[in-house]
């Protein structure tokens, strides 16, 4: 149910090094804003897009992923149209575009496992303060991976029971349950994470 | 954290991340379906406190950052950060951690009913979304271009659907804080 966004491949951006992406990412984000040339902010945004075209994922899919964040771009580019001028609003919108769609691009090239790499690579200064331990992030990331479908699971038994006594589904009778179900849970799981000694603490 | 600290903050993430995949709720006097998956904010704060609460957000944050369909309508990736609205989404974090700040601190098991209701409404309202505008919409306006002031006061359109889930928040937090209390109360 909940697999990464990373589609399967050999294209140059899988070859690609998660942090290098992620740096130049960081480096085109900051930088576009410093560009205002509304023909140099079309050509970054068609170079964008065939690079997460390059990706190999499927033009329905790509489509399907960055819809809602275009949709939003391109309702702040038409409040700048209509308050400002055409120009602001192509800046915009192509400033915007560019970036998702680059971003979509590192997404679809970079597997879950490769952004944690680099996510504990950023903790190790807080890990040497003793402020946070990359292995405890890891745990909770893969406790959120391993629970979620069972208390989705366990939604749908709460509404069952609810029908089979003949009550009306209201949100609030489902979700008190549902959340001190789950947290009840928490005692057991963190004893069984210590006799196993994960943490060693 | 302590392992259970850990567990609870994981648990409550994947609350979140439920409530995004459940299909929208729609109220009879209110037109417009909203999606749970903001109140999971406010519950964050209200429940396991401030600290918890934020780490929890966090986490989901992180979930999506990682490539992760966590948001609701499968939503997820760097994409999201790079639209405009990704102020509302890192703002859940402080929002959490505001709302769980004035819970610890409002909300006493000596209370009448009445005022752990008053407690938790104000704790939604002032963190998950007084804090979470006020992140999303600086984010927004530095994202917009010239429009900020009016992209700004468009998004105030989403504010009654923020108000029902604050009044959700505030029924569903008080339950359980009587079922089962997690909240670290302060005096």
């Amino acid at each position: 149910m909940l697999t990464g966004l990373d589609i399967e491949g050999t294209t140059l951006l899988h070859r690609t090094s998660a942090r290098l992406k992620l740096i130049v990412l960081f480096a085109v984000a900051a930088g576009l804003f410093a560009v205002s040339n509304v023909w140099l902010l079309v050509a970054f945004a068609i170079i964008a897009a065939g690079l997460y075209a390059s990706t190999g994922i499927g033009l329905r899919e790509a489509f399907r992923r960055v819809r809602f964040v275009l949709f939003t771009v391109l309702l702040v580019a038409l409040a700048n149209y209509l308050f400002h001028s055409l120009s602001d609003a192509l800046a915009v919108l192509f400033r915007l575009g560019t970036l998702v769609l680059l971003a979509a691009a590192v997404t679809a090239t970079t597997t879950v496992s490769a952004f944690m790499d680099e996510i504990a690579v950023l903790l190790r200064p807080l890990e040497r303060l003793g402020l946070l331990r990359a292995a405890d992030v890891s745990l909770a990331v893969g406790l959120v991976l391993r629970f979620a479908p069972e208390i989705l699971a366990r939604y749908g038994d709460i509404r069952e029971a609810h029908r089979a006594r003949g009550l009306r589904a209201r949100p609030l009778g489902v979700l008190v349950p549902l959340v001190i179900l789950t947290l009840k849970d928490a005692d057991t799981i963190a004893m069984a994470i210590d006799a196993r000694g994960f943490r060693r603490q | 954290m302590s392992t259970r600290d850990i567990v609870l903050v994981a648990l409550f993430a994947a609350i979140i991340v439920v409530l995004g995949m459940l299909p929208p709720i729609t109220f009879g006097f209110i037109p417009v379906p909203i999606t749970a998956q903001s109140l999971g904010v406010m519950l964050a704060g209200c429940i396991l406190g401030a600290k918890r609460g934020a780490a929890a957000c966090l986490l989901v944050v992180l979930l999506v950052a990682i490539g992760l369909p966590v948001l609701s309508g499968g939503r997820g990736g760097l994409a999201v950060f790079a639209g405009p609205t990704a102020g509302y989404l890192v703002g859940w974090i402080a929002g959490a951690f505001v709302t769980g700040l004035i819970a610890e601190r409002l909300v006493r098991d000596s209370q009448t009913e009445f005022m752990q209701f008053a407690s938790f409404f104000l704790a939604a309202v002032v963190g998950g979304i007084g804090v979470v505008y006020l992140l999303g919409i600086a984010w927004l306006s530095f994202m917009s271009g010239k429009a900020f002031v009016e992209t700004a006061i468009a998004s105030l359109v989403f504010i009654p659907g923020d108000l029902i889930k604050a009044v959700v928040a505030m029924l569903a937090a008080r339950a359980v804080q009587a079922g089962y209390p997690l909240l670290p109360i302060r005096t």
